[in-house]
């Protein structure tokens, strides 16, 4: 939080803030298939289910958003495994290096909650996004890499590996573009008492942004 | 000391042209006075002086001219007719302006002077005074004189061009003057250069001719013109059609994405059994499926609508841009003053 907070910061301190004419704000209703994975020692627990939420980026000119984001939804468990909740509030921002290249630093706050108990998760991440248009602009190709080196789950120690990957879509059709993505995050925990924890959380997106000013 | 000797030298240097004027100047002035005081015989011994070849002095034109006329005047008043007009003649060729004026000289002057005129054919075009001229709303002049009747032709010329325009063809008798409005026979503008007013004349009474020309630079004073904007080349416009080398690359983009979402589902999978690996799947498919579909109908239909379109809002863009610029270059064209100034001879013009 603190180091997205310093990043967005410094843009503003540095003039990459356009004027105020130059704003736009899009919004994204999006939903989600995603299976959570985790294995603590004991056999690997999934659990499967919808999430849905959305994103609202203001754009700042050509070069730099500000997004923030707010996801919910249930993961069914598998057979002995224990149905969750899940909840996400995530802020990010983005600059655009090249017509094809974007930075990003972003900040969430997890939770997931059970009828037993609830685990937070605070992740920080800082990771780069390309594109690719196909001929015609109207559909560009995404690939997202975002490494986590901050991230801090109540009841545990930080992973020693922590990241997410994407590919998708999108397509633009007039004012509106349509966002299909495939994305997994993945943590290793060191390992306690012999036992090393692995959670991995990986999802489908569908995602509608819509430019409303 | 040495002041003294400078202000000697520069006296002895001055003083014989100061003397020359003066000296010709002065005599002129007495004869006036002696005409004025109808001494006549006491004037045409000075005015003799001055036209005599002998005279040490230098004599202006215009003062040669003075004194041939006052010689006449001086001569008609003492009855000598035949060397008035003698004199009055040598004054009309010389200067083809000169002219008595009826309030100062007697009309037997006068008469012997008409005379004068009768017997000598002369034609002459004042020098051209400098001008600045609106052809929209004035005129170049020109002041042409021809003796006594003759028929004249003026026509204006272009160095290096031959004749262009006639300004005036007909009898005439007497000065005239001529206007020019800038504009050449096919109603354009003259363009800028050296021109020369030619005046042709052949006497109605005697049959003799003459003939005069004076030269003159011709400027355009236009505000400064705007370049139109260049024509859009192939940087400046979007491609409008897909080159197969687009729509291979469709199949290559298409294809990066799918092997993405599969290397992220099978990479990062480790020991946590492969799952999710069927939304890998959809979305890879969904990717494989959109580059190929891209490639085919980028190979059927190769436009690039919105290309095309902006490329035509573009080109709409520029010919406005450029329309405007061609109206704003055409207003300040027709706004063009003519600067005229005088010129001595055949030369390259400004």
């Amino acid at each position: 939080m603190r180091a997205a907070g310093v990043i967005v910061g410094a843009a503003i301190l540095g003039g990459a803030l356009p004027v105020a004419a130059q704003r736009s704000l899009v919004v994204a209703p999006l939903v989600s298939l995603a299976e959570h994975r985790v294995d603590a020692g004991f056999g690997i627990e999934h659990s499967l289910g919808p999430i849905l939420g959305g994103v609202a980026t203001l754009r700042f000119g050509s070069r730099l958003t500000l997004a923030g984001r707010a996801l919910g939804g249930s993961l069914f468990g598998s057979t002995g495994v224990l149905d969750r909740d899940v909840g996400e509030l995530g802020v990010e921002a983005s600059v655009v290096t090249a017509p094809w290249l974007a930075f990003q630093a972003r900040a969430v706050r997890r939770a997931y909650s059970t009828k037993l108990g609830r685990q937070t998760w605070n992740l920080v991440g800082l990771g780069a996004t390309a594109r690719a248009a196909f001929a015609g602009d109207a559909i560009h190709g995404v690939w997202r890499v975002t490494l986590l080196p901050v991230v801090s789950v109540s009841g545990l120690r930080d992973p020693d590996v922590a990241f997410r990957a994407a590919a998708g879509l999108e397509y633009r059709v007039r004012t509106a573009t349509l966002g299909v993505e495939y994305s997994r995050e993945r943590y290793d925990f060191p390992p306690e008492a012999g036992v090393r924890r692995l959670e991995q959380l990986s999802a489908l997106t569908l995602l509608l942004e819509l430019r409303v000013h | 000391m040495r002041r003294l000797a400078w202000a000697v030298v520069l006296a002895a240097g001055v003083a014989p042209r100061l003397a020359a004027q003066g000296g010709t100047a002065e005599l002129l002035g007495q004869a006036h006075q002696f005409y004025e005081r109808l001494e006549v015989e006491r004037a045409l011994p000075l005015l003799r002086q001055i036209v005599s070849p002998n005279w040490p002095f230098e004599v202006t034109p215009d003062q040669r001219v003075d004194a041939y006329k006052y010689l006449g005047a001086c001569l008609a008043v003492a009855g000598k007719r035949d060397s008035a007009v003698l004199y009055f003649r040598a004054a009309i060729e010389r200067d083809p302006f000169t002219d008595l004026d009826p309030s100062l000289f007697t009309p037997a002057q006068l008469a012997t002077f008409g005379e004068a005129r009768r017997r000598t054919l002369a034609v002459a075009v004042r020098p051209v005074q400098p001008a600045r001229v609106d052809p929209r709303t004035a005129r170049v002049t020109f002041t042409v004189v021809a003796t006594h009747a003759a028929l004249v032709d003026v026509k204006l010329s272009a160095i290096g061009v031959g004749p262009l325009l006639s300004l005036f063809q007909g009898t005439m008798d007497g000065v005239r003057e001529i206007a020019w409005d800038g504009l050449l026979a096919d109603r354009r503008l003259a363009p800028a250069g050296r021109y020369t007013l030619a005046v042709v004349g052949r006497s109605r009474v005697t049959g003799a001719s003459d003939s005069a020309r004076v030269y003159f630079d011709l400027r355009h004073e236009v505000a400064a013109l705007e370049d139109t904007l260049p024509a859009l080349d192939r940087r400046a416009l979007l491609p409008e059609r897909f080159s197969p080398e687009a729509a291979r690359r469709d199949v290559a983009r298409g294809l990066g994405v799918a092997a993405a979402a599969l290397v992220i589902a099978g990479a990062a999978t480790g020991d946590l059994g492969g799952g999710g690996r069927a939304e890998a799947d959809v979305v890879a498919a969904t990717a494989a499926v959109t580059g190929v579909v891209a490639f085919l109908v980028h190979r059927r239909h190769g436009a690039i609508p919105e290309n095309v379109a902006a490329n035509a809002r573009r080109r709409v863009e520029r010919d406005s841009a450029n329309a405007s610029v061609r109206r704003r270059n055409a207003d300040r064209i027709a706004a063009t003053l003519l600067l005229v100034s005088p010129a001595a001879g055949e030369g390259t013009g400004p």
